[in-house]
């Protein structure tokens, strides 16, 4: 159970949140909606531990574990996962050296032995080809080049094979053709599980298509203002964000 | 110019002055008399110059005078080196790496310790010591006179002190077919100061990989001064690279003088790691057309370290391409220098020089500092230079430590991926991987 209480955060000084009560139990996919400025990604960076985010009241707890006393990585060792809207590129950095870093960081901090080389590839590979990624972007540096689907399919592999058990997407729609929806949303559904609960953050009712949510959540100006089952997203499509102030708070 | 007489020497510069007088009779070439004199008329250059300091525009960020305040002991002799001295030069296995190998001991030629076999028809080495003491007519023709520097006080002062070192030919159309490594150690626990001079003669055509590694692990307050100079024959392929892992407490001064033929190719690579105040200077001029090189370099430095790379290339041919990439990761209270000066001759014409300098911040009290300079005096050129300098990216860090990645490992991985760039410049496939390896554990290293 993933549980938000009265969460409060400060980016540069300006409150962002102001009271964000959420329940995730395991087992469920949520999806938060909201107008732009409304605090969606800020509410995803708090999760993930972001620096220059800071936290002025609340809680975040997981599986009674309190995920804001804990580094950005140990989140992750914890089972935290961050898909990211905007993935950065990094030069120099070669994709394959990348995720075997980053899987056994997990694997170590999880007390499970490390992967070698021949190893990672073989599960790489398996996770890869289900996300359509070809092998030759694998030896790329990370990010680097890559389209916008590219590089949302690169999170969803990197969710994949670090087995989280808490997983947050933020805006994992934007900058994606329906085939890429479709694939990445394949992707998104094969980690639901009985002990997962998953988050999904989206300005549009179109991912929610693929996803299907149990619970939908309206968050405007810092705060979770409705809450409802998957239909509520089917009727703010058609009312728009109007009445929960769009851009108000940008 | 005579700064020595306008001001008051330095404990440092009274040493080497008289000291020369004390060693010069027993110097090899001592009874040959043009090496006498070339070592003479050297010592009264450096007696007109001193140490460069900071008035010396080419030092101005590197002041020798003021950090060598004294001149150790002068090294000639060779103490005891052992097999394991050479093999932790490098940190890795030095078998492995399949090499000719050319150990200069203390400042002295060791044969016992070298290894060349197979060498035959591509190659010969000798000391410079008894090549000084009975020169070939070849030598003393072109000995001295590789891309000469006027004023250079660490050259003169190499010229007047130097005690050995290789002379290495590689016969026309030779294509070694590993690298010649040449290995500078000292054995000593006691401080001294070594000189040392190699000259290499690569043949027309021909084709060779020489690394200079340097390292004084029991003698870390060594002070040493080398030179390499060059000749790159016309159409020759040449890589010439350089490990600097000195002691702690280490002056290293060392010039690189080199003159390409027509057609040749060279490319330079310099890994600093080591000394409290390094130079390495390479002089590089264009002869024949169509020839190119690329001057890169990367410097990894912590503590007080104070490293400079500077390059001065003349461009006296047209047609010709020179490219220069160095880099330098400062942390701690370190300070990177990096020079370029590329002087395009009024014939050079067609002329292509690029240079770009860029370094990485891990701590607010590290500094660096860029000078590129150009002199063109042809019309029809593309020459050009960029120095960058920038901290590590938060978003990257971030997004790193977000997959689970502990800051260390992550800084480590952006350390690495920015001065990786420039160690791929390094052709040599083994000798570039054991670069990589070395750079991926100098953070860890570096921060405990």
């Amino acid at each position: 159970m993933l549980e938000i209480k009265n969460l409060h955060a400060k980016v540069d000084g300006d409150m962002i949140l102001r009271g964000v009560d959420l329940e995730i139990p395991q087992g469920e996919v949520h999806a938060i909606m909201g107008p732009n400025g409304s605090g969606k990604s800020t509410l995803s960076y708090v999760l993930a531990g972001k620096d220059d985010y800071e936290i002025t009241e609340g809680s975040i707890v997981w599986n009674g574990q309190d995920l804001s006393e804990l580094e950005v990585d140990e989140r992750v060792a914890a089972g935290f996962f961050l898909a990211m809207q905007y993935p950065v590129e990094i030069p120099g950095v070669g994709t394959m050296n990348f995720l075997r870093s980053a899987m056994n960081a997990v694997r170590k901090a999880r007390g499970e032995d490390e992967l070698n080389a021949a190893e990672t590839m073989r599960i790489v590979r398996e996770k890869a080809e289900a996300l359509n990624i070809p092998l030759d972007m694998l030896k790329r540096p990370l990010n680097v080049g890559f389209s916008g689907g590219e590089k949302k399919r690169m999170e969803i592999l990197q969710m994949s094979l670090l087995s989280p058990t808490l997983c947050v997407l933020d805006e994992t729609d934007s900058g994606l053709d329906i085939d890429a929806l479709r694939i990445v949303s394949d992707g998104v559904n094969a980690m639901r599980g009985p002990d997962k609960a998953i988050l999904v953050i989206t300005h549009y009712q179109r991912l929610l298509e693929y996803i299907v949510p149990d619970k939908v959540h309206v968050l405007s100006k810092g705060r979770i203002v409705r809450s409802g089952g998957k239909e509520l997203a089917l009727e703010l499509e058609k009312s728009g964000y109007a009445e929960y102030g769009e851009d108000e708070a940008a | 110019m005579n700064i020595m007489t306008d001001r008051k020497t330095t404990a440092a510069e009274d040493a080497l002055v008289e000291r020369f007088d004390g060693v010069a009779s027993s110097l090899p070439g001592a009874n040959v008399d043009w090496v006498r004199k070339m070592r003479e008329t050297a010592m009264a250059q450096f007696k007109a110059l001193g140490l460069p300091d900071r008035r010396v525009e080419q030092w101005k960020y590197s002041d020798l005078r003021a950090k060598m305040r004294e001149a150790h002991e002068t090294r000639v002799e060779s103490d005891a080196i052992s097999e394991s001295d050479i093999y932790d030069v490098l940190g890795v296995d030095l078998d492995e790496m399949l090499s000719y190998r050319l150990v200069v001991a203390d400042g002295v030629f060791d044969k016992e310790l070298s290894n060349i076999d197979g060498a035959e028809g591509k190659f010969e080495v000798t000391s410079l010591a008894e090549t000084l003491n009975d020169p070939p007519a070849w030598f003393e023709e072109k000995f001295g006179k590789v891309n000469p520097q006027k004023n250079e006080a660490v050259l003169a002062l190499n010229t007047a002190f130097m005690s050995d070192g290789v002379v290495i030919r590689v016969a026309d159309g030779a294509e070694l077919d590993r690298p010649v490594h040449l290995i500078m150690v000292t054995g000593s626990t006691k401080p001294g100061l070594v000189t040392t001079r190699n000259f290499v003669h690569v043949g027309e055509g021909a084709k060779l990989t020489l690394m200079e590694s340097f390292s004084a692990r029991r003698t870390p307050d060594m002070q040493r001064n080398c030179v390499t100079e060059m000749v790159v024959g016309d159409n020759a392929v040449v890589e010439h690279v350089k490990y600097q892992n000195e002691g702690r407490m280490a002056i290293h001064v060392a010039s690189w003088l080199t003159e390409l033929g027509q057609g040749a190719d060279y490319n330079a690579f310099e890994f600093a790691i080591g000394g409290a105040m390094a130079r390495h200077q390479n002089f590089l001029r264009f002869n024949g057309e169509h020839a190119s090189a690329a001057l890169s370099g990367a410097m990894m430095l912590w503590d007080n370290q104070h490293v400079d790379a500077t390059t001065v290339v003349n461009h006296d041919a047209p047609n010709c391409q020179s490219r220069e990439l160095f880099k330098c990761v400062l942390d701690d209270k370190s300070r990177g220098v990096v020079q370029g000066k590329v002087i395009v001759a009024k014939e050079a014409q067609k002329t292509d020089g690029h240079q770009m300098a860029r370094s990485l911040m891990l701590s607010e009290t590290a500094e660096f500092d860029s000078k590129p300079e150009l002199e063109i005096y042809a019309d029809d050129v593309l020459c050009g230079h960029g120095t960058t300098s920038g901290e590590l990216d938060e978003n990257l860090l971030f997004y790193l430590m977000a997959r689970g990645i502990p800051e260390k490992k992550a800084t480590a991985l952006l350390v690495n991926a920015f001065i990786d760039e420039a160690i791929e410049n390094v052709r040599n496939e083994t000798i570039r991987e054991a670069f990589l390896l070395r750079s991926a554990d100098w953070l860890g290293e570096a921060r405990g």
